[in-house]
């Protein structure tokens, strides 16, 4: 008897806890929770990729759910040919590496201009910094592509559909979420003892040695975060990138937006693969969709921590 | 002979001062060219008709026409319009919440925390206009029918418009909750940084994690729900939730309407994005102040006054009953 009561207080211990949030039932509740959202969160994933595999027939067979009965790899394959494969990526590669380079050298200055000086209207710029990743970016673009429009017109020099009207966007502090980028590094470069850069300016560096001897090679890890950030960012804008470039270059995400008309297009010349018939169907579309993504995710599996402690720890708001 | 203090500013300040500008100048010329100016063009030219000739653009003044064409001609936009605020309201909410509930079961050690802030991450790695596309229309994103609940169905039958909203949010409810990615780390940042101590002598006191939660977590980081909100409500926007954005778009290269009707659709979108922003810094503001030890004793020394004007008046109360009660006594 007096076992058994010593015993069901021990469980009812284990399982409630002291403070409920060290028991069990709460400890399971939070995995069951956290599995959940998961699924939710990979569930466009999970399909997209059984998608990918599944022939024609395990499409149209309504008994299948996930697992395809005759898995293909062709639709890869077709999906690799209408989207032009390794030439869409090599552009979009160079394309968003070259952006976000400028993104993150401009950002960089930006940032350390706001950490460590002083000058007037200070705060109001540090405002308007904010306010320019507010401003919706059609009300900015139409001007922009004006004044692009008329410089390609007076020097002559071709600048709609090449990377220059982004690129001189980048250099101006005005690419994708460069506010966000900007105040990563302020906030990392706030939290750099002011002491060393006293230190080396007491020792005779100039302000640009300062910025680069102690300030930037302290914070490799913050400028590799804020570019891998930028290169993704860049890689996966399609409405700015849209109107500048539009057809003119074959660029991933925007190749995809375009796969349906391509597809159509090209689908005379791939016939005589086995089946014969090449319609448009899902399969070809997930297909397409998962090589778009591929590279962004292979490049995350292995630098996600990058990613995530380099702004879990910095921090994008400040205080 | 009382030394003289002098507010003299340092020479070593003053130089690096006028250092400040030479890191921040690119920025703020590219900021006053392709976003101040730009800004405050797209209002002139959305009263003006503008064409594009052989001696550049060309505006011709038309008044508030495009206006005109975009709220009432172009049977599209207004719709759009209103599908995209109705979104952004049920939206939000929804992905902060969630983002906060994930940030704190995830705050803390425990197994495999990486891997679940891995998953959680992964969408804004992968998040683009077209593949969000594409997911949509294969209808790979949707969860259960929300059509065959009943409460839906009452909706449904007494508002449309909103049920759209609600059945779009569960039908798609995947991708929306992948917009909760960068939320979700700022919500994690902001948690590491509440001091510990608070939790403790929080629990020393009696409170429950309820409790805890209530009263010192949450009004801690209500600064970054600010923060959160204001991201996704301008996140939202640049994504094909969004149908404005791609109308703009149509209409820039549209050469009937031209730039002046882009300009207008534009301008309508902003204001009603920067009202939305608007409300949710209204509603989130930080009311509560920062009490310093002088506040305190301020206030310490009211509440004292105060009691001591309740006690005399009660006194003078007391004083005045018993007079009466002596003059009744009397007669």
């Amino acid at each position: 008897m007096e076992k058994t009561k010593r015993w069901a207080s021990r469980l009812k211990r284990n399982l409630l806890g002291y403070n409920l949030s060290d028991g069990w039932l709460y400890k399971i509740a939070v995995y069951v929770l956290l599995i959940a959202i998961a699924y939710v969160f990979l569930y466009p994933l999970f399909r997209m990729i059984s998608m990918t595999f599944m022939s024609t027939i395990d499409i149209i067979n309504p008994e299948i759910d996930w697992i395809p009965i005759n898995p293909t790899g062709l639709n890869l394959v077709v999906a690799w040919t209408v989207l032009s494969m390794p030439w869409t990526l090599l552009n979009s590669m160079w394309y968003s590496g070259v952006l976000a380079l400028a993104q993150t050298f401009i950002s960089a200055l930006t940032g350390y201009a706001f950490a460590r000086y002083e000058f007037k209207f200070k705060n109001f710029w540090f405002m308007m910094v904010l306010l320019s990743f507010v401003i919706p970016i059609p009300v900015v673009l139409i001007p922009r592509w004006m004044m692009f429009i008329t410089a390609q017109n007076i020097t002559g020099f071709k600048l709609i559909g090449t990377i220059f009207p982004q690129l001189m966007l980048a250099i101006a502090g005005q690419g994708i979420y460069s506010a966000i980028l900007i105040l990563i590094f302020y906030n990392f470069f706030k939290m750099i003892p002011i002491v060393l850069d006293e230190a080396a300016k007491i020792d005779g560096a100039s302000n640009w040695q300062v910025f680069y001897h102690i300030i930037l090679k302290m914070s490799l890890p913050t400028i590799v975060t804020v570019f891998l950030f930028a290169f993704v960012w860049n890689y996966n804008e399609t409405y700015v990138t849209g109107t500048f470039v539009r057809t003119a270059m074959k660029l991933m995400p925007l190749q995809l937006g375009l796969f349906d008309s391509i597809f159509e297009r090209m689908s005379a010349p791939i016939q005589g693969a086995p089946g014969g018939q090449f319609r448009l169907n899902e399969s070809y579309k997930m297909a397409a969709t998962l090589i778009t993504m591929a590279p962004m995710m292979i490049m995350y599996l292995f630098v996600q921590k990058q990613f995530v402690e380099g702004i879990e720890k910095t921090g994008i708001t400040g205080e | 002979m009382a030394k003289k203090h002098v507010k003299r500013k340092s020479a070593f300040k003053e130089i690096s001062n006028r250092s400040g500008y030479k890191f921040f100048l690119p920025w703020l010329i590219g900021f006053l060219a392709f976003t101040a100016f730009p800004f405050i063009y797209t209002i002139y030219l959305s009263f003006n008709q503008v064409t594009l000739t052989v001696f550049g653009w060309q505006a011709t003044w038309t008044g508030i026409a495009n206006y005109v064409t975009a709220l009432l001609r172009n049977p599209n936009y207004t719709p759009a319009l209103i599908q995209f605020i109705l979104a952004e309201i049920v939206y939000v909410p929804v992905i902060v919440t969630v983002a906060l509930i994930l940030a704190i079961l995830m705050n803390g050690d425990f197994k495999f925390r990486t891997l679940f802030r891995i998953i959680y991450f992964l969408p804004v790695i992968v998040i683009s206009g077209t593949v969000m596309t594409q997911l949509m229309d294969s209808g790979n994103v949707q969860i259960g029918n929300v059509r065959r609940v009943f409460i839906f169905q009452i909706l449904e039958s007494y508002s449309p418009q909103l049920a759209d909203v609600i059945l779009f949010l569960f039908n798609n409810f995947a991708i929306v909750l992948w917009f909760s990615g960068i939320p979700i780390v700022l919500f994690l940042n902001g948690l590491q940084k509440i001091n510990p101590q608070l939790h403790e002598a929080a629990q020393i006191d009696g409170a429950t994690g309820w409790q805890i939660l209530w009263k010192i977590t949450l009004p801690i980081i209500k600064p970054i729900i600010l923060v959160a909100t204001i991201f996704t409500i301008v996140q939202l926007g640049m994504f094909p939730i969004n149908p404005v954005y791609g109308m703009i778009q149509t209409a820039i290269f549209d050469t009937v309407g031209g730039l002046g009707v882009a300009s207008a659709y534009a301008w309508i979108y902003s204001l009603a994005v920067l009202v939305l922003l608007g409300f949710a810094f209204f509603v989130l503001k930080d009311r509560s102040k920062d009490y310093t030890a002088v506040d305190i004793k301020r206030l310490q020394e009211e509440n004292i006054e105060k009691m001591r004007k309740r006690v005399r008046r009660d006194q003078q109360f007391k004083a005045f009953m018993r007079k009466v009660d002596f003059k009744r006594g009397k007669n």
